[in-house]
């Protein structure tokens, strides 16, 4: 077993040793799974219809009734994981791919670069996020690579300034002026050398970004410019669900509930892991520094 | 001004009506055993302005309390006097002579006179001013002022009875020295006076004490503006209002499920399903005509509206002289019958996929009916998609043609038939969604038919016949229900509420139990 893969273990194994973040995992991991199989799972399509049965309550053959056009809840609110779960990933993927860089940029090289990058940032930074992601679908049009892409820009500033902060803890240590002495070049040093021992708090924000990119697809749907229907999403039956608070107030209690729990699981594994990582970085320069001392 | 003698069947209807109009006062009351008091009533969004030419439904509350128009209609669509007394139609039908009530007064304490009616259609043919009532005024020549209560309206060509009191219905009376100033500021005869009006918040009226009929029953009506509908349900409930005024179906039937009263008026819209025939696949005949059959109308009307209407195949309310129920069992939801015009329209699978249903996003009950279109499209191999759109940009899309097919409402179906061309995908001229010249030429000579065809009897009927084939046949736009602006809900110890033809809100007949 390679260093890296010990270390790797030895983080999932402090994580899941808090009892919050272990249910959380299998909180998240049943998303996942029931999402990723619900065609063999849920004997319901969530989109087919059937008019005879609208707003059914609750019973053995709709465990959580009907929709105003006879649509299985239990059905979309499973499907609609599969919106959520794609929309934070793909955010979470345009987020780093496009943060991470500028941070590595600017952070390493400083000066003229690090400004016109940062202010950058900054101003998507000043733009509040839901407006501007209302923005942009308004230009791309409803879709949920509209969603996807919109959530995805919100999150690439908190990718940059981590990443940016990352980079200058790191860029005078001597590992990588080191690398820098025997030639290596600046992009070989920024990806191989300071990125690598960079992930902590990005992986902490990768979590973070995943909860604020479920929790924003589902404020778009539910303010109406989010995936548009038939695809289930659990924002549009939250918003749907309100207009029969009276008729059928358990519509909106699947879904409700689901996110409620999808966002917390999320929050608590990031809180967890972030101190995980935190600890276990201390205790690394804990190491090192015995280490430093015993070096005769 | 050439007057004709007039016709005796013509001078023998205006003279019943005349006497007809001592018993309209207590319309659909029993107002002597009704007590007064203050009346609140929820409204679900704020008033645009005083202006009575402007029939935004959100003005709907406003416009029969603060104003008087020249006739009323019965719901039944019988025109009766009001601040005209009697109205005779020229023997060639090129003009009508109108007598006014006298003794009728302005709030102000001017007197209603001919000479503020011809200011009144002065603002009416404006097309700036005249707003609404602007296209009504198309028939109309000039007007000519005989004598403080006499006025002779003249038209064009000869013009049916029925688009005549279409016009005099329409026409209410506002004071000539506010008319550039109507839309802040009230210049009416009606029941009620301004009180005080809060932006967002609530407008009050107070009773004319001083009205020509007998004053209203309430001596105040407080309008409070709600911001949904479960929030004006909660009101009614809590007993903090008496009326929910143009409140939804659903919320409706569910308080009168709970015992409140649930009114509905005689001038419903119509849903229909516009297409625009200039655009894809919508370019071909059959493929048109298969939406006939393509719409699940007893769904539509369940899902979407609650039930409270009635389906049709015809852009009628069923007041309408030009209804024929017949065609809602001939073109019936129906598969089979669609999938065969599909066939006969001879286009691929992808050009039938070609289009997309453009839906409200605002409006829950629209995007569940258009989720059931396209539902019902996918059966016979149509998979489209839905084009949400929402406030401008869904109002510049459905006005300007900027669509495939969407859904839209429309009004004026409870009256004279050629009424229907004031809503824009019916429009016969500058039609702003089919475009000029219009595509259907067959439509257009319907229209003028009916137009042109005078009297009341089998030509007439032949030629509402003519123009529902051809609506049909041509099949741009595909009605599916009734439903109801200006739905009442109102809680159990109101009473006497009117059924106004055009689902506006009456005060003045309303009263406590």
């Amino acid at each position: 077993m390679t260093g890296g893969m010990q270390r790797s273990l030895d983080v999932l194994r402090r994580l899941l040793s808090h009892r919050g973040a272990l249910i959380s995992v299998i909180y998240l991991a049943v998303v996942v799974f029931v999402a990723t199989f619900a065609r063999w799972i849920i004997p319901y399509d969530p989109v087919v219809q059937d008019l005879t049965s609208t707003l059914e309550a609750p019973s053995a053959k709709h465990w959580f009734g009907t929709d105003e056009l006879g649509r299985d809840l239990m059905a979309r609110a499973v499907y609609g994981a599969r919106t959520s779960l794609i929309t934070a990933a793909g955010a979470v993927v345009i987020a780093g791919v496009v943060g991470i860089p500028i941070g590595l940029v600017a952070g390493f090289f400083g000066g003229w670069r690090d400004a016109i990058l940062m202010r950058i940032v900054d101003v998507l930074l000043s733009l509040p996020g839901i407006l501007f992601a209302m923005a942009l679908i308004a230009v791309l049009g409803r879709s949920q690579l509209a969603a996807l892409v919109a959530v995805g820009i919100t999150g690439i500033p908190s990718f940059a300034r981590i990443t940016r902060a990352q980079v200058l803890s790191l860029r005078k240590r001597d590992f990588v002026m080191a690398v820098e002495a025997l030639g290596g070049s600046s992009t070989y040093n920024m990806f191989r050398t300071v990125l690598p021992n960079s992930w902590s708090p990005l992986l902490v924000q990768v979590v973070i970004l995943s909860s604020v990119a479920i929790l924003l697809e589902a404020a778009l749907a539910f303010l109406g410019v989010g995936i548009p229907p038939p695809t289930p999403s659990w924002g549009e039956m939250l918003r749907t669900g309100k207009s029969f608070l009276y008729e059928a107030p358990y519509y909106a209690v699947l879904p409700g509930i689901v996110l409620t729990l999808t966002i917390l699981s999320l929050d608590t594994l990031g809180r967890t892991l972030a101190w995980v990582l935190e600890d276990r970085h201390e205790l690394g320069e804990e190491a090192e520094a015995e280490a430093e001392k015993a070096r005769p | 001004m050439k007057f004709g003698s007039l016709r005796p069947l013509g001078f023998l209807r205006a003279l019943l009506l005349a006497g007809a109009a001592l018993s309209t006062a207590a319309v659909g009351a029993s107002a002597q055993d009704l007590k007064g008091g203050r009346l609140r009533v929820a409204i679900l969004a704020d008033i645009h302005n005083f202006d009575p030419m402007q029939f935004s439904g959100v003005n709907f509350p406003l416009i029969k309390n603060l104003y008087d128009s020249l006739i009323e209609y019965t719901p039944e669509g019988q025109p009766i006097p009001n601040l005209a007394s009697e109205w005779k139609i020229a023997p060639d039908s090129k003009s009508v002579a109108i007598t006014l009530r006298s003794g009728v007064n302005f709030h102000s304490g001017n007197p209603v006179n001919a000479e503020a009616v011809a200011a009144t259609l002065k603002k009416a043919a404006d097309p700036q001013k005249g707003k609404n009532v602007y296209p009504t005024m198309s028939i109309v020549q000039d007007w000519t002022v005989n004598g403080p209560l006499g006025i002779t309206i003249n038209f064009k060509n000869p013009v049916p009875v029925g688009q005549i009191t279409d016009l005099l219905q329409f026409l209410s009376v506002i004071e000539p020295s506010g008319i550039d100033t109507v839309e802040t500021k009230h210049a009416g005869s009606g029941p009620f006076i301004l009180g005080e009006r809060v932006l967002g918040q609530r407008v009050t009226m107070t009773a004319n004490a001083k009205y020509w009929q007998k004053p209203p029953i309430v001596s105040e009506i407080v309008l409070t503006v709600f911001s949904d509908n479960d929030a004006a349900s909660a009101a009614i409930e809590s007993g903090a209002v008496d009326i929910i005024y143009g409140g939804n179906a659903r919320s409706a039937v569910r308080l009168r499920n709970a015992g409140y009263q649930l009114i509905q008026g005689p001038g419903p819209l119509v849903q229909v399903f516009r297409i625009n025939a200039t655009r894809g696949p919508f370019k071909n005949d059959k493929f048109r005509q298969a939406f006939n059959y393509l719409m699940d109308r007893e769904a539509i009307l369940r899902v979407g509206y609650a039930g409270v209407g009635e389906v049709t195949a015809l852009p009628w309310a069923p007041a309408s002289p030009a209804t024929d129920k017949s065609y809602n069992t001939r073109y019936a939801f129906s598969l089979e019958k669609a999938q065969a015009l599909l066939k006969e329209s001879g286009l691929s699978a992808a050009e039938l996929s070609n289009w997309k249903l453009t839906a409200n996003g605002g409006d829950q009950d629209g995007m569940a009916i258009s989720q059931i279109v396209q539902s019902t499209v996918a059966k016979v191999g149509m998979n489209i998609q839905l084009d949400v759109k929402q406030g401008a940009e869904l109002t510049d899309a459905m006005l300007t043609g900027k669509f495939d097919a969407i859904f839209g409402g429309i009004g004026n179906i409870q009256k004279f038939p050629t009424r229907v061309g004031t809503n824009s995908i019916y429009r016969t001229t500058n039609n702003p969604i089919l475009g000029n010249p219009h595509p259907f030429p067959a439509y257009v000579a319907a229209m003028q038919r009916v137009d042109t065809t005078l009297g009341t009897g089998e030509p007439v009927k032949q030629a509402y016949d003519n123009l529902n084939k051809v609506l049909v046949e041509t099949a741009f736009g595909i009605p599916t229900n009734t439903f109801d602006i200006g739905l009442i809900v109102a809680a159990k110890n109101v009473g006497g509420i009117t059924r106004e033809i055009d689902n506006m809100l009456v005060g003045r007949t309303i009263g406590f139990r």
